[in-house]
């Protein structure tokens, strides 16, 4: 049943591929515009390209989340789905699956971004990639739930990230921490604390949140 | 039951006043042993215990039908306030190495506590109202998370007023008042979703979610902004209150509960007015939603 | 930091104030709201 609702939105999400592009173009503009909100010093700049990556990313994640329910709530397809017997903890897994995924590739894809306009490049593009899956995890699970929310009543933009971004922080400081000390060094090797911290925040939110996803869309 | 539950509520906040304060107050002024016995850490723990015991009942004993008890509820925590801060400003001594600003803490340390019951409560509100869907919690949660989110907001405010004479900026990243700001925030996100959803069963399933997602994050945010910080500052907490200064503490600490259960209970009564009228449909409208129904 | 923190009166008087006003107002505020609340029910009867 998971597998089901996972190609689904998989399958959904490969459909309306342009709007992937159009979040990256975003999410891209906003790293520039960071860059001259702080002026054109290389050093500072690349002192807080994580930051400024992972801000990017968040705001970006915003507009994705929000789509993944755009769907359901064109054709009330959201009803649809919960009249079928299938489990809306099935529902809200591959949702979440779904957005996180998009949201690594958007990570990914946001790098070589950073690695030009920053000049933040690194060799440790493994750890790199497992900081993005990680910290993007802590996003999605939440986000998906808040989501589900915020597609069903007016003023939906403005619900979401507001609702959103104050419960991350720990994950965003974390995202940012981790990724920072890939870019600039390790010498105290700081990562593994805040490596933890997101897997400790991922797993209790992937859980939390699958607990709680069938009291939302309950009727 | 209800009646019985609030005299016992009003006992135990009592045995707290007097083994919490009165005692304390008879040994520095009046040099009379008040304790009956009862060792200062036993003390202490009494007035701690009695004095949430006391807010738990007082919060679940409240069936909205009256007015004067939660009003005589605030008139006596504006009267602790009152003494309290009377001690705070004028009888206690300034600090060693704090001067003058030793005395915010007496109102600083007390709103902390409260807000955090304050979250507390409105957790422990939205995990009764999942498991029962009886709306007087839903009525309850509301409020807490309003008196949360101002008791908060009070916070913050104070903290800045305490960090620009001492550290010489208005907000020096301590992990318990950066905790707060964010709670702040998940909160007010939660009042703003509660302004944006029109149907009461809705409204009230999804602001019990949000709570326990928003208050299961708060300790994982202290520690971790409290890890993000220690790389930089090692700084004092502003926290520590030795004997001398508890007088003005509790008394405070104690206004502050009242004035707080009082606010919550009067609140709750706003709610659960405006639910009783949107959970009883009038006659007329009966038909038109059936036939949105279908 | 060393030494005593001097001038603080200033500071504690603000600081009190901003608690005693905040505490206040907000009361005010939910007497007003409930006052309104209690009327616009007694109405519908």
């Amino acid at each position: 049943m998971l597998i089901a609702a996972l190609r689904k939105e998989l399958l959904l999400q490969w459909r309306s591929r342009a709007q992937f592009m159009a979040v990256f173009v975003f999410g891209a503009a906003a790293l520039l515009l960071f860059s001259f909100a702080v002026g054109p010093v290389a050093e500072m700049l690349r002192q807080f390209s994580a930051g400024f990556l992972w801000l990017g990313l968040l705001l970006s994640s915003t507009l994705t989340l929000a789509e993944s329910f755009h769907a359901e709530m064109e054709n009330r397809a959201l009803e649809g789905l919960l009249l079928l017997p299938a489990n809306p903890r099935a529902l809200y897994y591959g949702k979440a699956i779904a957005n996180w995924l998009q949201l690594i590739l958007l990570g990914i894809a946001l790098v070589p971004v950073m690695v030009i306009l920053y000049d933040a490049g690194t060799t440790r593009v493994g750890s790199l990639i497992i900081v993005i899956a990680l910290g993007t995890a802590g996003l999605s699970a939440p986000g998906t739930l808040y989501a589900a929310m915020t597609a069903q009543v007016r003023s939906k933009q403005t619900l979401l990230p507001l609702l959103l971004f104050p419960l991350i922080v720990p994950a965003l400081l974390a995202s940012v921490k981790a990724t920072s000390l890939i870019i600039l060094g390790d010498p105290m090797n700081q990562s593994s604390a805040w490596i933890i911290l997101l897997v400790a925040f991922d797993a209790i939110y992937w859980s939390l949140c699958g607990l709680l996803f069938g009291r939302v869309v309950e009727e | 039951m209800k009646r019985n539950l609030f005299w016992l509520a009003i006992a135990l906040l009592a045995a707290a006043v007097y083994f919490g304060l009165l005692v304390t107050i008879g040994d520095q002024y009046l040099h009379a042993d008040l304790s009956l016995g009862l060792p200062v850490v036993a003390r202490t723990l009494v007035a701690f215990l009695g004095g949430l015991a006391a807010v738990v009942i007082l919060l679940i004993a409240d069936d909205f039908s009256n007015l004067s008890r939660p009003k005589a509820l605030g008139i006596a925590g504006v009267v602790f306030l009152l003494i309290g801060s009377y001690f705070g400003l004028f009888v206690a001594p300034p600090e060693q190495f704090m001067g003058e600003t030793q005395r915010i803490m007496y109102v600083h340390v007390p709103t902390a506590w409260f807000a955090l019951v304050a979250m507390t409560l409105a957790f422990a509100a939205a995990v009764v109202f999942l498991f029962g869907g009886n709306h007087e919690w839903d009525a309850r949660l509301e409020a807490s998370i309003e008196v949360g989110v101002v008791l908060a907001f009070l916070l913050c405010c104070q903290g800045a007023i305490w960090a620009k004479p001492t550290w010489g900026v208005w907000w020096d990243w301590d992990p318990r008042l950066t905790t707060t700001a964010v709670l702040l925030f998940a909160f007010l996100g939660i009042l703003a979703l509660r302004k944006f959803v029109d149907d009461p069963h809705r409204r009230a399933m999804w602001s019990a979610v949000a709570t326990i997602i928003a208050y299961v994050d708060v300790p994982i945010v202290y520690f971790s902004v409290k890890w993000w910080n220690s790389l930089h500052q090692q700084q004092s907490s502003p926290n520590t209150v030795s004997k001398p200064f508890w007088i003005p503490l509790r008394a405070n600490a104690f206004g502050i509960l009242l004035l707080m259960m009082a606010f919550i209970m009067l609140r709750s009564r706003i709610t659960a007015l405006r639910l009783k009228h949107e959970l009883a449909p009038p006659p007329a409208l009966d038909e038109a939603e059936l036939g949105e129904a279908v | 930091m060393n030494g005593v923190v001097t001038g603080g009166w200033n500071f504690v008087v603000a600081a009190y104030s901003v608690t005693g006003l905040v505490l206040l107002i907000y009361g005010v505020t939910i007497i007003t709201r409930l006052r309104d609340e209690i009327s616009r029910a007694a109405k519908e009867r």
